[in-house]
């Protein structure tokens, strides 16, 4: 599966092979599984359950290896790194959004914001201007302070975008980001995502159910039994 | 490496603001810590009032003379001339002297007996000591605190602090029944809370007399010139035969003492300290399994953010060990607020009773709470490897 607009694709998936050991015997998740996806794009990924979706957004952020082919994001072959690499590559060049905000709720929502920062060599005033920044670009200007327990689900969403994108990375991976949210949240989320995209130059990759999430991607992938089953582009 | 520790610092922020969540097996964990820190505490007091006791006893400038070649008060023997011949003898001894030129030592012989308090149906065993008068200047920071001494040659008991305190019987100008005769208390005496107190002190003869131990002297007490002395003694005494004699310094003697009931404590209390730390380390080992699984989610999240393996790690071991640090901190204020000063006694060197105060000390303290951080420590190390290998 190729991204025709594009030469040099910037993640570039090849014969990725990946199964899961379950008692004597191994589950094939991906056989020989082939993806492009241009620096820049919107891609929306969809699929039953079971598909492989979970698997191929974990491989994509570093934290499972694939057991055989190749696996490179922006110039770095990941199936080639150890653990350790992996998880500082993901430090720095990748965030991530989860359906369920995954916010440590202990924290303040800009100390939520400023967990990656906290792997950056950077000052504690540096710290607290990238984080204050991006919360004001979230919309959350003045509720650095509150928790999470005490905000709505679309504004934890919001806190959650804005802990993906504060170390500035080139790649958000979303795992299904307005599954929990009503309709209204789910759009404005959606929104900011294209926002992101457009004039953060962000590459976004977005795993989700949802017809109508996935028509704001430029792209949209149909993933089942471990394969891209169609493809089309969004309107 | 700095942001390993910034990593790592507000890991261990999170994990202890997460800890209301795990309110009772946080606090179960610290308490189990609390109460090994307690035992061990318990125990080692113990041995340090013990050995405070008797080694407050103990001065180095004063040599003590025992015959038979023991160690034991009780069980030495003087021969009254071997007695007659150090008194007589006007060489240099190394050994102070009155203005008369005359030794300045006391015979001492120590009598074990039963004092019985009204209304009690047992009796406690008391060492009561026969000294010369000189005997009592021969007491380093023994002052009389009631009262008066004994008088020579007459039935009169000067009584320990300690046992004044815990004896009603023994008031100044009381009347108490020591063997077949009766005695009168003339006064007590403070020794610092040494071992002394535990005694009762009176004439020689009147000892001899009372129990029909006429002409018998266990030991032979005089001042050192210097602690060095002790040498010009053994040579100006090597040459009497009669009986194998032991000559050291009353520090010595005491130092010996304690060091081997003290030790049998000791041998006593780690054993059930480290016994119950087994357990405890059991429960630590449990409560930060819980604690890591109850914070499953939270590592992953920081994980998959690029926290590494180190912070993970780290952050719950340091949980592990401030909730140790703070059972610790429990166990050993506890153990001060209720062992420190207690009162306790035991069976001393002269089969006698012997009183004397559990001590919780610094280095009691150090030691008690160390075994406490080390349960936390080995406890926690690997709930924390888990932690690691959580996603």
């Amino acid at each position: 599966m190729t991204d025709r607009h594009d030469p040099a694709p910037y993640i570039d998936l090849k014969g990725i092979r990946k199964g899961y050991r379950i008692g004597t015997e191994t589950v094939s998740i991906f056989a020989d599984l082939d993806l492009a996806i241009a620096g820049g794009a919107f891609v929306a990924i969809m699929g039953p359950s079971g598909s492989g979706k979970s698997t191929l957004l974990n491989m994509l952020a570093g934290i499972e290896s694939p057991d055989a082919g190749q696996l490179m994001i922006g110039g770095n072959r990941l199936d080639r790194m150890g653990e350790a690499s992996r998880t500082a590559w993901r430090a720095h060049n990748m965030g991530m959004v989860f359906q369920f905000y995954n916010l440590l709720p202990m924290l303040t929502a800009a100390e939520n914001v400023e967990l990656p920062l906290l792997l950056k060599p950077l000052s504690g005033k540096e710290r607290r201007l990238r984080t204050e920044k991006v919360l004001d670009l979230v919309g959350l200007a003045g509720r650095e302070k509150q928790y999470p327990t005490r905000m709505s689900g679309g504004q934890q969403q919001r806190v959650g975008i804005a802990r993906a994108i504060v170390a500035d990375p080139g790649l958000l991976l979303c795992d299904e980001p307005t599954g929990d949210l009503d309709r209204k949240s789910a759009d404005d989320i959606l929104a900011m995502l294209g926002f992101l995209n457009r004039e953060l130059c962000k590459t976004i990759v977005m795993v989700t159910h949802d017809p109508q999430a996935a028509r704001h991607a430029n792209r949209v992938l149909h993933l089942d039994k471990g394969e891209f089953a169609e493809e089309r582009s969004a309107a | 490496m700095a942001s390993a520790i910034r990593q790592t610092l507000v890991m261990t922020r999170a994990n202890l603001l997460s800890l209301p969540r795990r309110q009772a097996i946080s606090l179960s964990m610290s308490l189990s810590i609390a109460l090994v820190v307690m035992v061990l505490a318990g125990f080692l007091s113990m041995a340090k009032g013990f050995e405070q006791a008797l080694r407050g006893a103990g001065s180095p400038t004063v040599t003590v003379i025992l015959g038979g070649g023991t160690y034991q008060e009780v069980g030495s023997d003087l021969p009254p001339n071997v007695v007659r011949s150090i008194l007589a003898r006007r060489s240099d001894l190394g050994v102070r002297r009155d203005a008369a030129s005359e030794l300045i030592a006391s015979r001492e012989l120590v009598v074990p007996v039963d004092v019985r308090q009204p209304g009690e149906s047992l009796g406690q065993t008391m060492a009561l000591r026969g000294m010369d008068l000189a005997g009592l200047s021969l007491r380093d920071g023994v002052t009389l605190s009631a009262g008066r001494p004994f008088a020579k040659g007459s039935r009169e008991l000067l009584v320990g602090d300690r046992l004044a305190r815990d004896f009603p019987a023994f008031g100044v100008g009381d009347k108490i029944r020591l063997g077949a005769v009766d005695w009168t208390v003339s006064g007590h005496f403070s020794a610092g809370g040494s071992a002394f107190e535990s005694e009762l002190w009176a004439d020689l003869d009147a000892v001899r007399a009372g129990f029909d131990r006429q002409g018998e002297v266990q030991t032979l007490r005089v001042r050192l010139d210097s602690p060095a002395a002790i040498a010009t003694l053994r040579d100006a005494l090597s040459d009497i035969t009669e009986t194998p004699l032991v000559i050291t310094s009353e520090a010595d003697l005491y130092a010996g003492q304690s060091g081997r009931t003290a030790d049998l404590i000791r041998l006593f209390g780690w054993p059930l300290a480290l016994l119950m730390a087994v357990g405890a380390g059991a429960g630590a080992l449990n409560t930060m399994m819980s604690s890591v699984a109850d914070r499953t989610a939270e590592i992953a999240i920081v994980r998959t953010l690029g926290f590494g393996r180190l912070a993970a790690f780290a952050s719950t071991w340091i949980e592990a060990v401030l909730l140790s640090l703070a059972g610790a901190a429990i166990g050993v204020a506890a153990s001060w607020a209720l062992f420190n000063g207690w009162q306790a006694s035991t069976v001393g060197a002269n089969n006698t009773r012997m009183m004397f105060q559990l001590a919780v000390t610094g280095d009691v303290m150090m030691t008690a709470a160390l075994l406490g951080l080390a349960i936390g420590a080995i406890g926690g190390a690997l709930p924390a490897i888990v932690a690691i290998r959580r996603r």
